[in-house]
Protein backbone atom coordinates (compact mmCIF):
# COMPACT_ATOMS: atom_id res chain seq x y z
CA UNK A 1 0.00 0.00 0.00
CA UNK A 2 1.44 3.05 -1.06
CA UNK A 3 1.30 6.55 1.09
CA UNK A 4 -1.20 8.83 -0.76
CA UNK A 5 -1.12 12.44 0.65
CA UNK A 6 -4.36 12.75 -1.01
CA UNK A 7 -6.61 10.54 0.85
CA UNK A 8 -8.93 11.26 2.54
CA UNK A 9 -8.54 10.55 6.79
CA UNK A 10 -11.39 9.84 9.40
CA UNK A 11 -10.35 11.14 12.61
CA UNK A 12 -12.42 9.87 15.70
CA UNK A 13 -12.50 11.02 18.67
CA UNK A 14 -15.09 12.54 20.97
CA UNK A 15 -12.96 15.18 23.00
CA UNK A 16 -12.59 18.26 19.91
CA UNK A 17 -8.94 19.24 20.83
CA UNK A 18 -7.88 16.20 20.44
CA UNK A 19 -9.03 15.92 16.21
CA UNK A 20 -7.54 19.68 16.29
CA UNK A 21 -4.50 17.99 17.25
CA UNK A 22 -4.46 15.53 15.10
CA UNK A 23 -6.00 17.99 12.03
CA UNK A 24 -2.68 19.83 12.46
CA UNK A 25 -0.01 17.31 12.89
CA UNK A 26 -2.07 15.42 9.99
CA UNK A 27 -1.63 19.00 7.79
CA UNK A 28 1.62 19.37 8.56
CA UNK A 29 2.78 16.19 7.24
CA UNK A 30 1.09 17.17 3.99
CA UNK A 31 -2.26 15.67 4.58
CA UNK A 32 -5.37 18.17 3.87
CA UNK A 33 -8.28 15.69 3.28
CA UNK A 34 -9.76 15.17 6.73
CA UNK A 35 -12.91 14.44 8.11
CA UNK A 36 -14.24 13.89 11.88
CA UNK A 37 -16.43 12.37 14.18
CA UNK A 38 -17.39 12.22 17.83
CA UNK A 39 -17.62 8.25 17.83
CA UNK A 40 -17.72 4.95 16.60
CA UNK A 41 -21.53 5.53 14.92
CA UNK A 42 -20.80 8.78 13.40
CA UNK A 43 -17.74 7.18 11.78
CA UNK A 44 -19.36 4.37 10.55
CA UNK A 45 -21.96 6.31 9.21
CA UNK A 46 -19.46 8.31 7.30
CA UNK A 47 -17.71 5.33 5.98
CA UNK A 48 -20.47 3.90 4.16
CA UNK A 49 -20.75 7.01 2.47
CA UNK A 50 -17.02 7.68 1.26
CA UNK A 51 -14.23 5.85 1.15
CA UNK A 52 -11.39 6.42 3.39
CA UNK A 53 -7.96 5.63 3.18
CA UNK A 54 -7.69 5.43 7.06
CA UNK A 55 -8.89 6.07 9.91
CA UNK A 56 -7.57 7.25 13.27
CA UNK A 57 -9.53 6.30 16.41
CA UNK A 58 -9.45 6.63 19.66
CA UNK A 59 -10.84 3.80 22.38
CA UNK A 60 -13.20 5.30 24.37
CA UNK A 61 -16.22 7.15 23.13
CA UNK A 62 -19.51 7.42 23.94
CA UNK A 63 -21.82 5.10 22.85
CA UNK A 64 -19.83 2.98 20.25
CA UNK A 65 -16.66 2.97 21.13
CA UNK A 66 -13.43 2.80 18.64
CA UNK A 67 -12.75 -0.99 19.97
CA UNK A 68 -16.51 -1.23 18.73
CA UNK A 69 -15.69 0.61 15.52
CA UNK A 70 -12.61 -1.63 14.89
CA UNK A 71 -14.75 -4.45 15.08
CA UNK A 72 -17.87 -3.55 12.87
CA UNK A 73 -15.26 -1.70 10.06
CA UNK A 74 -13.77 -5.19 9.76
CA UNK A 75 -16.50 -7.82 9.64
CA UNK A 76 -17.95 -5.27 6.76
CA UNK A 77 -17.01 -6.75 3.81
CA UNK A 78 -16.93 -3.06 2.53
CA UNK A 79 -14.64 -1.76 4.97
CA UNK A 80 -12.67 -4.33 6.20
CA UNK A 81 -9.46 -3.47 3.97
CA UNK A 82 -9.41 0.22 5.30
CA UNK A 83 -6.10 1.01 7.45
CA UNK A 84 -7.03 1.33 11.45
CA UNK A 85 -4.53 3.16 14.02
CA UNK A 86 -6.22 3.37 17.30
CA UNK A 87 -5.15 6.28 19.30
CA UNK A 88 -6.03 6.17 22.65
CA UNK A 89 -4.92 6.81 26.88
CA UNK A 90 -5.94 3.03 27.08
CA UNK A 91 -2.29 1.28 27.68
CA UNK A 92 -3.68 -1.70 29.56
CA UNK A 93 -1.93 -4.94 27.84
CA UNK A 94 -5.29 -6.43 27.05
CA UNK A 95 -6.45 -3.45 25.31
CA UNK A 96 -2.76 -3.72 22.82
CA UNK A 97 -3.77 -7.38 22.63
CA UNK A 98 -7.05 -7.41 22.27
CA UNK A 99 -7.13 -4.52 19.00
CA UNK A 100 -4.39 -6.64 17.39
CA UNK A 101 -6.70 -9.70 17.63
CA UNK A 102 -9.63 -7.36 16.27
CA UNK A 103 -7.26 -6.37 13.18
CA UNK A 104 -6.02 -2.70 14.17
CA UNK A 105 -3.20 -1.94 12.05
CA UNK A 106 -1.20 -0.35 14.79
CA UNK A 107 -1.61 1.44 18.02
CA UNK A 108 -0.33 4.76 19.32
CA UNK A 109 -0.99 5.35 23.22
CA UNK A 110 -1.51 8.63 24.47
CA UNK A 111 0.27 11.54 25.06
CA UNK A 112 2.00 11.29 21.53
CA UNK A 113 3.53 13.58 19.31
CA UNK A 114 4.20 14.48 15.49
CA UNK A 115 6.99 11.87 15.28
CA UNK A 116 5.11 8.71 16.94
CA UNK A 117 1.97 9.61 14.24
CA UNK A 118 3.89 9.98 11.02
CA UNK A 119 6.20 6.83 12.01
CA UNK A 120 3.11 4.82 12.51
CA UNK A 121 1.25 5.94 9.47
CA UNK A 122 4.07 5.57 7.20
CA UNK A 123 4.14 2.01 8.65
CA UNK A 124 1.15 0.96 8.24
CA UNK A 125 1.77 2.02 4.27
CA UNK A 126 4.75 0.70 3.99
CA UNK A 127 6.72 3.15 3.66
CA UNK B 1 -59.91 11.05 59.74
CA UNK B 2 -57.06 12.89 59.72
CA UNK B 3 -53.97 10.96 60.41
CA UNK B 4 -50.87 12.48 62.14
CA UNK B 5 -47.78 12.18 60.54
CA UNK B 6 -44.54 12.94 62.73
CA UNK B 7 -41.41 13.25 61.02
CA UNK B 8 -39.17 10.76 61.83
CA UNK B 9 -37.07 12.38 64.62
CA UNK B 10 -40.84 13.95 66.35
CA UNK B 11 -41.63 10.54 66.31
CA UNK B 12 -38.63 9.41 68.36
CA UNK B 13 -38.51 12.23 70.53
CA UNK B 14 -42.05 11.35 71.30
CA UNK B 15 -41.25 7.51 72.24
CA UNK B 16 -38.29 8.56 74.21
CA UNK B 17 -40.05 11.55 76.48
CA UNK B 18 -42.94 8.39 76.48
CA UNK B 19 -40.57 6.32 77.68
CA UNK B 20 -39.24 8.71 80.79
CA UNK B 21 -42.38 9.14 81.80
CA UNK B 22 -44.12 6.30 81.68
CA UNK B 23 -43.26 3.06 84.03
CA UNK B 24 -43.73 -0.52 83.71
CA UNK B 25 -45.77 -2.91 80.81
CA UNK B 26 -47.93 0.52 79.52
CA UNK B 27 -44.66 2.42 78.87
CA UNK B 28 -43.25 -0.44 76.97
CA UNK B 29 -46.52 -0.93 74.85
CA UNK B 30 -47.20 2.83 73.98
CA UNK B 31 -43.33 2.95 72.77
CA UNK B 32 -43.26 0.05 70.27
CA UNK B 33 -46.55 1.37 69.61
CA UNK B 34 -44.75 4.06 68.46
CA UNK B 35 -42.34 2.48 66.70
CA UNK B 36 -44.12 -0.21 65.14
CA UNK B 37 -46.71 3.48 63.59
CA UNK B 38 -43.60 5.19 62.48
CA UNK B 39 -41.58 2.11 60.88
CA UNK B 40 -45.48 1.74 59.13
CA UNK B 41 -45.80 5.52 58.33
CA UNK B 42 -46.15 5.54 54.72
CA UNK B 43 -44.58 8.12 52.41
CA UNK B 44 -41.21 8.10 54.59
CA UNK B 45 -38.74 9.84 51.92
CA UNK B 46 -36.93 11.77 54.51
CA UNK B 47 -35.97 9.06 56.88
CA UNK B 48 -32.21 9.92 57.65
CA UNK B 49 -29.13 7.04 59.06
CA UNK B 50 -29.70 9.37 62.41
CA UNK B 51 -33.15 8.92 62.23
CA UNK B 52 -32.42 5.02 61.94
CA UNK B 53 -30.28 5.10 64.57
CA UNK B 54 -32.27 7.06 67.12
CA UNK B 55 -35.06 4.32 66.50
CA UNK B 56 -32.77 1.82 67.16
CA UNK B 57 -31.23 3.35 70.59
CA UNK B 58 -35.40 3.61 71.04
CA UNK B 59 -35.93 0.58 70.64
CA UNK B 60 -32.89 -0.92 72.96
CA UNK B 61 -33.99 1.02 75.86
CA UNK B 62 -37.18 -0.36 75.57
CA UNK B 63 -36.87 -4.05 75.26
CA UNK B 64 -34.12 -3.46 77.68
CA UNK B 65 -36.70 -1.82 80.34
CA UNK B 66 -38.80 -5.30 79.83
CA UNK B 67 -36.22 -7.65 80.37
CA UNK B 68 -34.98 -5.84 83.85
CA UNK B 69 -36.87 -7.36 85.42
CA UNK B 70 -36.32 -11.08 84.51
CA UNK B 71 -32.74 -11.95 83.62
CA UNK B 72 -29.70 -9.50 84.91
CA UNK B 73 -27.56 -10.99 82.25
CA UNK B 74 -29.89 -10.03 79.38
CA UNK B 75 -30.79 -6.15 80.77
CA UNK B 76 -26.37 -5.71 80.81
CA UNK B 77 -26.07 -7.27 77.17
CA UNK B 78 -28.99 -4.30 76.39
CA UNK B 79 -27.27 -1.80 78.53
CA UNK B 80 -24.00 -2.07 76.12
CA UNK B 81 -25.96 -2.53 72.64
CA UNK B 82 -27.56 1.08 74.24
CA UNK B 83 -24.14 2.42 75.17
CA UNK B 84 -23.24 1.45 71.34
CA UNK B 85 -25.82 3.11 69.13
CA UNK B 86 -25.35 6.22 71.51
CA UNK B 87 -21.75 6.20 70.67
CA UNK B 88 -22.38 5.58 66.64
CA UNK B 89 -24.59 7.95 66.80
CA UNK B 90 -21.82 10.39 67.88
CA UNK B 91 -19.59 9.45 65.16
CA UNK B 92 -22.41 10.21 62.57
CA UNK B 93 -22.97 14.15 64.33
CA UNK B 94 -19.31 14.39 63.58
CA UNK B 95 -19.38 12.85 60.06
CA UNK B 96 -21.22 15.74 59.61
CA UNK B 97 -23.20 13.85 56.41
CA UNK B 98 -25.03 17.07 55.20
CA UNK B 99 -22.38 19.46 55.40
CA UNK B 100 -20.46 16.54 53.13
CA UNK B 101 -23.16 16.15 50.74
CA UNK B 102 -24.42 20.25 50.21
CA UNK B 103 -21.32 22.08 50.60
CA UNK B 104 -17.78 20.28 50.99
CA UNK B 105 -18.75 17.48 47.79
CA UNK B 106 -20.62 19.95 45.25
CA UNK B 107 -18.11 22.65 45.86
CA UNK B 108 -15.59 20.10 44.90
CA UNK B 109 -17.75 19.39 41.77
CA UNK B 110 -17.52 23.06 41.18
CA UNK B 111 -13.69 23.26 41.56
CA UNK B 112 -13.47 20.30 39.19
CA UNK B 113 -15.90 21.82 36.53
CA UNK B 114 -13.53 25.24 36.29
CA UNK B 115 -10.63 23.46 36.32
CA UNK B 116 -12.16 21.82 32.93
CA UNK B 117 -13.51 25.32 31.10
CA UNK B 118 -9.69 26.92 32.04
CA UNK B 119 -8.24 24.15 30.87
CA UNK B 120 -10.02 23.94 27.50
CA UNK B 121 -9.86 27.80 27.55
CA UNK B 122 -6.21 27.61 27.34
CA UNK B 123 -5.61 24.97 25.09
CA UNK B 124 -7.73 27.17 23.00
CA UNK B 125 -5.67 30.00 23.05
CA UNK B 126 -2.22 28.22 22.57
CA UNK B 127 -3.69 26.04 19.85
CA UNK B 128 -5.14 28.90 18.06
CA UNK B 129 -2.03 30.79 18.22
CA UNK B 130 -0.14 27.94 17.15
CA UNK B 131 -2.03 27.42 14.01
CA UNK B 132 -2.08 31.40 13.25
CA UNK B 133 1.70 30.76 13.19
CA UNK B 134 1.68 28.01 11.00
CA UNK B 135 -0.49 29.71 8.38
CA UNK B 136 1.07 32.59 8.44
CA UNK B 137 2.68 34.75 5.17
CA UNK B 138 6.83 34.69 5.92
CA UNK B 139 7.51 36.53 2.78
CA UNK B 140 7.95 39.60 5.33
CA UNK B 141 10.57 38.80 7.36
CA UNK B 142 9.97 41.65 9.89
CA UNK B 143 6.14 41.19 10.11
CA UNK B 144 6.65 37.49 10.13
CA UNK B 145 8.70 37.75 13.88
CA UNK B 146 6.33 40.67 15.00
CA UNK B 147 3.04 38.25 14.72
CA UNK B 148 4.86 35.27 16.13
CA UNK B 149 6.81 37.36 19.33
CA UNK B 150 2.77 38.41 19.46
CA UNK B 151 1.85 34.66 19.54
CA UNK B 152 4.51 33.43 21.70
CA UNK B 153 3.32 35.98 24.42
CA UNK B 154 -0.33 34.55 24.14
CA UNK B 155 1.06 31.18 24.69
CA UNK B 156 2.50 32.39 27.23
CA UNK B 157 0.02 34.41 28.67
CA UNK B 158 -2.34 30.92 28.04
CA UNK B 159 0.04 28.54 30.33
CA UNK B 160 -0.90 30.49 33.94
CA UNK B 161 -4.13 28.57 33.96
CA UNK B 162 -1.77 25.78 35.16
CA UNK B 163 -1.07 27.38 38.25
CA UNK B 164 -5.12 28.60 39.08
CA UNK B 165 -5.98 24.61 38.26
CA UNK B 166 -3.04 23.49 40.63
CA UNK B 167 -4.65 25.86 43.33
CA UNK B 168 -8.37 24.49 42.39
CA UNK B 169 -7.29 20.51 42.18
CA UNK B 170 -5.28 21.20 45.59
CA UNK B 171 -8.38 22.31 47.32
CA UNK B 172 -10.19 18.94 45.89
CA UNK B 173 -7.56 16.82 46.77
CA UNK B 174 -8.01 18.44 50.69
CA UNK B 175 -11.78 17.96 50.43
CA UNK B 176 -10.70 14.42 49.75
CA UNK B 177 -8.74 14.08 52.39
CA UNK B 178 -11.54 15.51 54.69
CA UNK B 179 -13.84 12.76 53.19
CA UNK B 180 -11.88 9.75 53.79
CA UNK B 181 -11.09 10.64 56.86
CA UNK B 182 -14.32 10.91 58.72
CA UNK B 183 -15.27 7.89 56.72
CA UNK B 184 -12.51 5.95 57.57
CA UNK B 185 -12.98 6.83 61.31
CA UNK B 186 -16.95 5.87 61.44
CA UNK B 187 -15.67 2.73 59.54
CA UNK B 188 -13.44 1.98 62.29
CA UNK B 189 -15.42 2.06 64.84
CA UNK B 190 -18.11 -0.10 63.25
CA UNK B 191 -17.65 -3.77 64.17
CA UNK B 192 -16.03 -5.82 61.85
CA UNK B 193 -18.96 -7.87 61.24
CA UNK B 194 -19.17 -5.97 58.11
CA UNK B 195 -16.35 -7.00 56.68
CA UNK B 196 -17.51 -10.41 56.96
CA UNK B 197 -20.81 -10.06 54.96
CA UNK B 198 -20.40 -10.74 51.63
CA UNK B 199 -20.18 -8.12 48.73
CA UNK B 200 -22.61 -8.04 46.10
CA UNK B 201 -21.55 -9.04 42.54
CA UNK B 202 -24.51 -7.55 40.66
CA UNK B 203 -22.35 -6.20 37.77
CA UNK B 204 -23.97 -2.29 37.23
CA UNK B 205 -24.06 -1.36 33.35
CA UNK B 206 -21.78 0.88 33.55
CA UNK B 207 -18.80 -1.77 34.75
CA UNK B 208 -20.87 -4.37 32.49
CA UNK B 209 -19.86 -1.98 29.69
CA UNK B 210 -15.91 -1.52 30.82
CA UNK B 211 -15.48 -5.13 30.99
CA UNK B 212 -16.70 -5.76 27.50
CA UNK B 213 -15.10 -2.69 25.87
CA UNK B 214 -11.98 -3.23 27.87
CA UNK B 215 -12.37 0.60 29.44
CA UNK B 216 -9.62 1.13 32.07
CA UNK B 217 -8.59 5.00 31.12
CA UNK B 218 -5.48 6.48 31.65
CA UNK B 219 -3.13 4.48 33.48
CA UNK B 220 -0.72 5.95 36.40
CA UNK B 221 2.97 6.80 34.83
CA UNK B 222 5.02 3.36 35.19
CA UNK B 223 1.67 1.61 35.48
CA UNK B 224 0.44 0.83 31.42
CA UNK B 225 2.27 -0.65 28.38
CA UNK B 226 4.81 2.29 26.69
CA UNK B 227 5.06 3.12 23.42
CA UNK B 228 7.80 1.02 22.90
CA UNK B 229 6.24 -2.13 24.13
CA UNK B 230 3.62 -1.54 21.83
CA UNK B 231 5.87 -1.15 18.82
CA UNK B 232 8.00 -4.26 20.28
CA UNK B 233 4.48 -6.16 20.23
CA UNK B 234 3.18 -4.98 16.61
CA UNK B 235 6.85 -5.17 14.95
CA UNK B 236 6.50 -9.83 16.19
CA UNK B 237 4.27 -12.50 14.57
CA UNK B 238 0.39 -13.05 16.66
CA UNK B 239 2.05 -15.94 18.18
CA UNK B 240 0.60 -15.99 21.90
CA UNK B 241 3.93 -17.32 22.69
CA UNK B 242 5.71 -13.91 21.41
CA UNK B 243 3.02 -11.44 22.99
CA UNK B 244 3.23 -13.21 26.10
CA UNK B 245 7.00 -12.88 26.42
CA UNK B 246 6.53 -9.24 25.23
CA UNK B 247 4.63 -8.40 28.35
CA UNK B 248 6.33 -11.05 30.88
Amino acid sequence: MALDLNMPILVVDDYKTMIRIIRNLLKQLGFDDVDEASDGTEALGKMKERKYGLVISDWNMEPMTGYELLKHVRADSGLNKTPFIMVTAESKTENVIAAKKAGVNNYIVKPFNAQTLKGKIESVFGD
Amino acid sequence: MHMRRDSPVAALRRAEISRRQTVGNDHDHKNLSLIVEFLQGKGRTNVKLDDIVGLAETMARTLDHSVRHIDVDLHGEFCAITSEISSLRREIYELRPDQMRFERIPEAGRELDVVIEATEEATHEIMEAAEVIMSADDSDPAAYKALVDEKMIAIFEACTFQDLTGQRLRKVVKTLSWIEKRITTLAEKLTSDADAMPISDNETDEERRNREQILHGPQMKGHGVSQDDVDDFFSVSSNQDDIDALFA
